[in-house]
């Protein structure tokens, strides 16, 4: 154990005697400290934007005066996507995601505005994030940092010289390791407290315990990621004969897993997956609309037996005479079962998609990379099934307030038709306070966990992958 | 002699395994971004063909309904324009992805319509797709800083070089030859892929094609004289490798994201929201005012519909309704306008800054060649605007009249296209990556002359 911890120590000296080396991680610290910075004005400053337009909307669907129902049915509601505090560190899908999503009845739109629409190209090169530094560039330096570890030793004839004296390769490799560790933690560490102090000022010192579990299962898989990436560069560099080939090697794999592989798998997973262009999704809605039934279609078979059990019901013969208004029932009647089919349509479509990150999931078995790239945006809340649960909540207060003007319009609006030059029938605007404000809430950790079993269990399988390399390895290693 | 010597060098070259490798890598993920970046567009290419189908079939549903009732029947009938896929866009998708392709519109007011987005899975958009302007941007580099970061180091570390410089004078030379075997294997490379691009993609043989490939030419040898500098610096190889990968990750990865987020600080974009909220606002205030007031600034619009008797005395008429739905638009018209003030400031902005970074700007050029960029998408929408104007115009005094549907020619409203591409930028891209290029030569040149007696 001494031993392995002066071989760390002397690790750790090394490198920062190296002024290559101190200005990279000074570079790295800089740009860390830049992505914090820009990540909190971001989220403030999207935050405040959305803040301000959701009051909007309240205010002016509170400030609507006495009006039909169906009128304010068709006002609808303007929902905005919630950032979670956490999405500074990551920004995730939150650029591609769209922000605003508008809500009326009958029909279902998509979430606009994504900050990727308003962009010229140059948003598909990256975004400064924390967790971009510390998914791409702190593995970069890790491996700059480890590629001559254990061949530069054999190079200049010191391996030979130190394994004489004893040391065995299980000690020189977990030493070696624990040093470029404890040179990525002394960046790492520095970044994490900062994250956390913004992150308080942020959320006004009102820590939320799912928050700060959030967070700390963050900090745990970052770390192990740089573990994993540790171990990989001082295995590399202990497999070849030079230093150069070490660090091609390294750069090699880097660039590969880190940039063309991601994009390769998602490609894969669309094609062999494929999902429908919006027009095709609706016309299959439309279609099973039409089998189900229309409520557009004046000879529509289900309507036609709705009116004619009605009738019988209420023992009269003719929709007029019911006792309560005729068209809000059929509007509620038409609103679940287009309801259901859209929820049954977009279910399936969220299937396909699901299906097409998976093979990107798959990969995280062979690319760290990805598996940490999943988790994080994942405890961040600003992955995919975040966005697929914003739409699912707006989806259901779409509903509910559709169909709550329908109750109204049912309730409250003579069934007689007003006369074509009477004033149209309306009720007090009182009833529009009933409607609640929407309401995003994020789903607890529990939830992202129970998700993203197969990007902690790759993860898990790397670190464990190269614990063993690193304590098994050594019949496989020439000295010489 | 001077060709033996080439020929040496060239077998030289091809003996080490890396150069094979290099090679091997490029073709691949070039054919492979060939397949993916085609069929990507081929795809859209599918759904634009199905588009104007369902439109028919659409349409025929809607007469049957509420053929009777135009007012309805234009209420719920859509009009579809599509911006159809340039054949180069297969070769750079650009915002193809995100920006959708195809938009439709109903009568009603338009700005609630034309930012639809099409039905996208938000983590492939964020990974983005494989396309050969990609391979060509990242993957090129990368070669060419393997091929070449030791050609002086590894023969000075491996003590070939003290006898070459023992038995040989022009050392300049020979490090040039050395030089241009590697330049001439990637463009043979990156002229092969260019080939099989316009074989396999179909793209026509005209002043795009010869501008494209001066364009990628221009880049790859802003990278070799990159290298040539870094190289005349004599480091170490260990170090010439370090300082490469730096330089391609500030300039393709860190710059980049940097100003991406620098450029939404700066100008953020809530008239996108503040559109969003007039024009609802707009419409739908109407319900509740004096029909006359409406009306009015409806006919200050269009005095040419002030002819047509309104039914003021109607609790609901189309013509009213339209009226509204046209206040909407109306309303939301400054806010509409600001957020594409905004946003070509972006596009100012991030063209100028992009001057510095000769990966980004090229890749900006080409998505303006292949008609994938946002400027594009923005003509796009304003050409569904003018569409949608035109739209209106021709069924406004139908509804007006309460005319029927009979005399419609619908024929002319069938999915209407869009094409277009730009040049705009092209001629100061070239310039900038042309003077940094020879900045570079030209310091490695000086750096050679020093000290090449030194080493």
């Amino acid at each position: 154990m001494k031993r392995i911890l002066i071989i760390a120590r002397r690790t750790w000296k090394t490198a920062f005697s190296s002024k290559a080396t101190l200005i990279l991680t000074l570079i790295l610290g800089l740009a860390l400290c830049l992505a914090t910075f820009i990540g909190w004005q971001n989220f403030k400053t999207q935050n405040s934007q959305r803040l301000k337009y959701k009051e909007l909307v309240r205010e002016k669907w509170l400030a609507k005066p006495d009006k039909h129902p169906h009128r304010m049915a068709h006002y609808g509601y303007l929902a905005f996507r919630d950032k979670h505090e956490l999405s500074f560190f990551d920004f995730g899908i939150e650029s591609f995601a769209g922000v605003s999503i508008f809500l009326e009845a009958h029909k279902q739109n998509t979430v606009n505005f994504s900050e990727a629409g308003f962009s010229n190209g140059m948003l598909r090169f990256g975004e400064m994030s924390v967790a971009m530094v510390l998914q791409l560039l702190v593995p970069l330096l890790i491996f700059f940092l480890g590629y001559s570890s254990i061949s530069a030793e054999r190079e200049t004839g010191t391996l030979k010289i130190l394994l004489c004296q004893g040391l065995s390769w299980r000690q020189l490799l977990t030493g070696k390791t624990l040093g470029i560790i404890a040179v990525s933690f002394s960046l790492f560490i520095p970044v994490i407290l900062l994250t956390i102090l913004l992150w308080a000022v942020l959320s006004n010192w009102q820590i939320s315990i799912d928050a700060s579990l959030r967070l700390s299962l963050l900090i745990l898989s970052y770390a192990v990621y740089f573990i994993i990436c540790a171990g990989i560069a001082v295995l590399v560099s202990a497999f070849h004969q030079s230093s150069k080939s070490a660090l091609t090697t390294l750069v090699v794999c880097w660039v590969f897993f880190a940039i063309v592989m991601p994009r390769m798998t998602q490609a894969l997973g669309v094609i062999l997956y494929p999902s429908p262009s919006k027009i095709e999704f609706n016309a299959a809605i439309a279609a099973d609309l039409r089998k189900q039934g229309d409520s557009h279609d004046p000879d529509d078979p289900h309507y036609a037996q709705l009116k004619a059990t009605l009738l019988k019901k209420y023992k009269v013969d003719d929709v007029k005479k019911l006792p309560f208004n005729y068209g809000g029932y059929v509007m509620a009647e038409g609103e679940k079962i287009s309801a259901g089919i859209y929820n049954r349509h977009q279910r399936e479509l969220n299937k396909t998609f699901e299906q097409q990150n998976r093979f990107t999931v798959a990969a995280s078995y062979l690319n760290p990379f990805l598996a940490i790239k999943n988790l994080s945006m994942a405890l961040t809340a600003a992955d995919f099934k975040t966005y697929v649960d914003f739409q699912d909540q707006a989806e259901a207060y779409r509903y509910g307030l559709a169909q709550r003007m329908n109750k109204l319009q049912i309730e409250k609006i003579s069934n007689n038709a007003p006369g074509e030059k009477e004033a149209p029938r309306s009720i007090s605007r009182r009833n529009w306070e009933e409607q609640p404000d929407f309401q995003y809430t994020f789903r607890p950790v529990s939830n992202v966990i129970s998700n993203h079993t197969g990007s902690i269990f790759s993860l898990f399988c790397w670190f464990s992958g190269v614990l063993i390399l690193l304590n098994f390895s050594s019949g496989r290693i020439k000295t010489l | 002699m001077n060709q033996s010597i080439y020929l040496l060098e060239f077998k030289l070259f091809f003996r080490n395994k890396a150069a094979w490798s290099g090679i091997l890598i490029l073709l691949i993920s070039g054919f492979a971004s060939l397949y993916l970046g085609d069929k990507f567009i081929r795809q859209q290419d599918l759904v634009i063909e199905k588009a104007a189908r369902l439109q028919e079939e659409n349409t025929r549903t809607n007469i049957k309904h509420f053929g009777k009732d135009p007012g309805l029947l234009l209420y719920h009938n859509k009009f579809s324009m599509v911006n159809i896929p340039d054949r180069w866009a297969a070769f750079a998708n650009g915002q193809r992805d995100i920006n959708p392709y195809l938009i439709s519109v109903s009568m009603l007011a338009v700005e609630g319509q034309i930012y639809d987005t099409d039905l996208s899975n938000p983590s492939t958009l964020l990974l983005g797709n494989m396309d050969l302007a990609f391979v060509f941007i990242f993957l090129f580099p990368l070669v060419i800083i393997a091929f070449t970061y030791n050609l002086l180091s590894a023969e000075q570390e491996s003590g070939v070089w003290a006898i070459v410089k023992s038995q040989s004078g022009a050392l300049i030379r020979l490090i040039r030859l050395k030089f241009s075997v590697r330049m001439i294997s990637i463009f043979s490379v990156a002229f092969f892929l260019m080939g099989s691009a316009v074989f396999y993609l179909k793209l026509p043989v005209d002043f795009r094609l010869l501008l494209v490939s001066v364009l990628l030419s221009l880049y790859l040898i802003f990278w070799f004289s990159l290298t040539f500098w870094v190289i005349s610096r004599t480091k170490s190889s260990s170090y010439n490798a370090v300082i490469l990968i730096s330089f391609w990750v500030v300039l393709n990865i860190i710059s980049p994201a940097i100003l991406n987020v620098w450029l939404s600080q700066k100008y953020p974009v809530p008239e996108a929201l503040e559109t969003l909220v007039k024009q609802r606002e707009g419409y739908h205030e109407k319900w509740d005012t004096d029909k006359s007031k409406t009306m009015d600034k409806f006919y200050a619009h269009y005095p040419q519909f002030k002819q047509y008797p309104f039914p003021a005395e109607l609790t609901f008429s189309w013509y009213w309704y339209y009226s509204m739905q046209q206040m909407g638009d109306d309303e939301a018209l400054a806010g509409a306008n600001a957020m594409s003030e905004k946003l070509s400031k972006r596009h100012e902005f991030s063209n100028l800054t992009a001057l510095f970074l000769p990966g980004i700007q090229t890749q900006l050029r080409l998505n303006e060649i292949a008609g994938s960029d946002l400027e594009n998408h923005l003509n796009f929408q304003q050409a569904v605007k003018r569409h949608h104007e035109k739209i209106r115009l021709y069924f406004y005094p139908l509804i007006f009249k309460n005319e029927t549907i009979e005399k419609v020619q619908w024929d002319q409203f069938k999915t209407a296209t869009y094409k277009e591409h730009s040049t705009g930028y092209i001629w100061q891209n070239l310039l900038s990556v042309l003077i940094f290029s020879l900045l570079f030569t030209a310091l490695a040149l000086s750096n050679f002359r020093k000290r090449i007696h030194l080493f």
